[in-house]
């Protein structure tokens, strides 16, 4: 049974050549907002990358909401939004308004219809005055509020965000963290080492050299990981 | 099927990051002075290592993008020149030698070898980076000034000097980043999830 | 990015970019094969000069762009005053500054969006061997938005390796540099995997 909003993963087993970044893992998710937390070098960011057929399994299944990463990456990509750590890595075009019009390449659009989603999602997250700026020279948050718009822009069905407060500061990880936990509609995967973050989560999962060693309710589990890290 | 779509978007981008670095090679204040003695610009260094490290076409392809944005008029080139009027001047002949001069470099360094070798790569700078940019600029600089072919070669020797040491730090340079970076050389990079950390 | 373009609404600011540089290709090409023709370079002048007045520049424009090529007339004019006589060097110098800027009254009067746009037009008849316009478009575009990325990572360089306190050398410096601006180049094929481009 594969509902619209599942994640599953089978025996997913994921090796880069000398020793494996992920061992076996099984889990089926539907919660929306899914917390990922563990060690540096857990293989959390493996985990994420598979959500969006970055890294494909050596072994095991991955379904993401009905679709097989394997083979349908392309359907995939347009319905899972992905965000990194880096916002400088993910600018594409020169200026704040192109790089946002340059997620809806390919589908179809009219110029008109582009603009107007355009100036609508640079509206919802405070970046019009910004629209022909160049976009690296944003600050550091406004380069992430520029990946999030460039991903939500695409209407994906599920947010995956890999560290995206690791390069900002505390005002602005505060906004990030809010817009992706309390905003949006969509499923979220939030991988973070914010362990307040991962606190307001429906579920956490937690990852120790590439095996997934914990699932279970939030706080349990953070707490769990702290003691063992005290 | 994904991972070979991955490859080609793997290309474009070094394409695009090699053409920002000759680019950048040529803003004087980015980068230190080289010697000062000899008329030297950096910006051939960056031509001479696109072939080398990205190998013929896609080396030939970094320094024409970078070409097609001085051309549509930004300042990129050395000493903050852009413009079509580059082109036209007497000395856009060796603009277009330097496309062909980076394919000729990548076609004698990597040919269908994985590791570079010391010579390959003095040898594929000389031959790609001096005598196919002079082959095709001299004649040019001849036709566009109206000199006699062989009184152009003759102004062209004082940038002889230059183009030897140039050929010289290509090869150190690109036996140095192959023991520090052997990824920069296979078409598949060796790790990318530990690369923001290491990038910061 | 730092452009040559210079605001305005003249009747050249306001043509088509394509029909700008396909009119300039002809003159150029004009220019280049009357060279004996003793009207070519008083001719190519006055067009210039009303070029650049119709473009609400003026001539203190014009004056600019001759003086940043000042060292290619210096050089010209000197390597062949050794072999030409004065008036054959004269001229030939006077028909390539004409060009020169001519070609530059195009990348004063076109912003550059509007000739990326008509670069990515002009390779529609390429389609048929095999070139994508539009992934060429991209990779201009690209480009454009990593060059202050790429000069960053130059600046970070220089200042660690001072702060060390080692001396920076074209190979200690320019090293780091390709590794890390390979690596961006990584990432940013990741972000476009992952927002759908392939
Ligand atoms: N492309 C790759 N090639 C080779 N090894 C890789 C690759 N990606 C990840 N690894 C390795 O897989 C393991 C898990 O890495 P991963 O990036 O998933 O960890 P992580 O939990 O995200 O760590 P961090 O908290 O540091 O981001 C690490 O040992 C890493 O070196
Ligand atoms: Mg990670």
């Amino acid at each position: 049974m594969t509902s619209a909003s599942e994640i599953s993963f089978d025996g997913v087993s994921v090796d880069f050549g000398d020793r494996p970044a992920l061992s076996d893992v099984s889990v089926t998710l539907t919660e929306r907002r899914i917390g990922v937390i563990g060690s540096n070098g857990s293989g959390k960011s493996t985990f994420a990358r598979m959500l969006n057929a970055l890294v494909l399994p050596t072994t095991g299944q991955v379904r993401v909401h009905g679709l097989d990463p394997a083979g349908q990456a392309k359907q995939l990509r347009r319905r899972v939004g992905f965000i990194f750590s880096n916002p400088d890595a993910q600018i594409v075009m020169p200026t704040v308004a192109e790089d946002v019009a340059f997620s809806l390449r390919g589908r179809g659009l009219s110029r008109t219809e582009v603009a107007e989603r355009v100036a609508a999602t640079l509206e919802a997250y405070g970046l019009t005055a910004h629209s022909a700026a160049p976009a690296h020279g944003l600050s550091g948050g406004q380069k992430q509020l520029l990946a999030l718009s460039t991903v939500l822009i695409g209407e994906p069905d599920l947010v995956v965000a890999d560290e995206p407060t690791a390069m900002l500061d505390a005002a602005n990880t505060r906004r990030i963290g809010n817009h992706l936990l309390d905003e949006l509609t969509q499923q979220l995967v939030l991988v973070t080492h914010d362990l307040n973050l991962a606190r307001r989560c429906d579920v956490v999962l937690r990852f120790e050299e590439g095996r997934l060693v914990e699932r279970g309710e939030p706080d349990f589990v953070v707490d769990r990981y702290e003691r063992e890290h005290a | 099927m994904a991972q070979k779509n991955r490859f080609e978007i793997r290309d474009i981008t070094r394409i695009a990051v090699f053409a920002a670095i000759i680019a950048v090679l040529g803003i004087p204040a980015a980068i230190p002075a080289f010697g000062g003695a000899v008329p030297i610009t950096a910006q051939t260094l960056g031509v001479m290592l696109a072939g080398a490290v990205l190998g013929s076409w896609r080396g030939a392809a970094a320094v024409a993008v970078f070409e097609v944005l001085v051309f549509i008029g930004l300042p990129l080139l050395s000493g903050g020149r852009g413009g079509a009027g580059v082109f036209a001047g007497p000395t856009g002949g060796y603009l277009i030698g330097w496309i062909l001069g980076a394919f000729v470099i990548g076609a004698i360094v990597r040919g269908n070898i994985r590791k570079p070798s010391w010579w390959r790569i003095a040898l594929g700078s000389f031959v790609g980076g001096v005598l196919v940019v002079y082959a095709i600029g001299i004649p040019v600089l001849s036709l566009v000034t109206k000199l006699p072919l062989g009184q152009a070669a003759l102004s062209n020797v004082v940038f002889l000097p230059g183009d030897i040491i140039k050929v010289i730090v290509t090869t150190l340079i690109t036996l140095a980043l192959y023991r520090a970076y052997p990824a920069a050389f296979g078409r598949k990079p060796a790790v990318t999830a530990k690369a923001s950390v290491s990038a910061r | 990015m730092i452009a040559l373009y210079r605001e305005g609404t003249s009747p050249l600011h306001r043509a088509p970019a394509g029909a700008k540089v396909l009119v300039f290709m002809i003159v150029a090409l004009a220019i280049t094969l009357s060279a004996e023709n003793p009207f070519t370079v008083p001719v190519a002048a006055a067009l210039a000069i009303i070029g650049y007045l119709a473009a609400g520049l003026g001539l203190g424009t014009l004056l600019a762009q001759i003086s940043v090529v000042r060292w290619v007339i210096v050089i010209m004019l000197v390597t062949q005053l050794i072999f030409l006589p004065p008036l054959a060097a004269a001229t030939n110098t006077g028909r390539v500054l004409a060009v020169i800027v001519l070609a530059a009254l195009i990348t004063l009067t076109t912003r550059i969006p509007a000739l990326l746009d008509a670069t990515e037009h002009a390779l529609g008849p390429l389609r048929r061997f095999g070139v994508d316009p539009a992934r060429v478009g991209l990779l201009l575009g690209m480009t454009i938005t990593t060059i202050p990325v790429i000069m960053g990572i130059a600046t970070r360089i220089r200042d660690a390796q001072r702060a060390r306190g080692v001396p920076v050398r074209p190979a200690t410096f320019v090293v780091p540099l390709l590794i890390l601006s390979l690596k961006h180049s990584d990432e940013l094929a990741d972000a476009l995997a992952a927002r759908g481009i392939d």
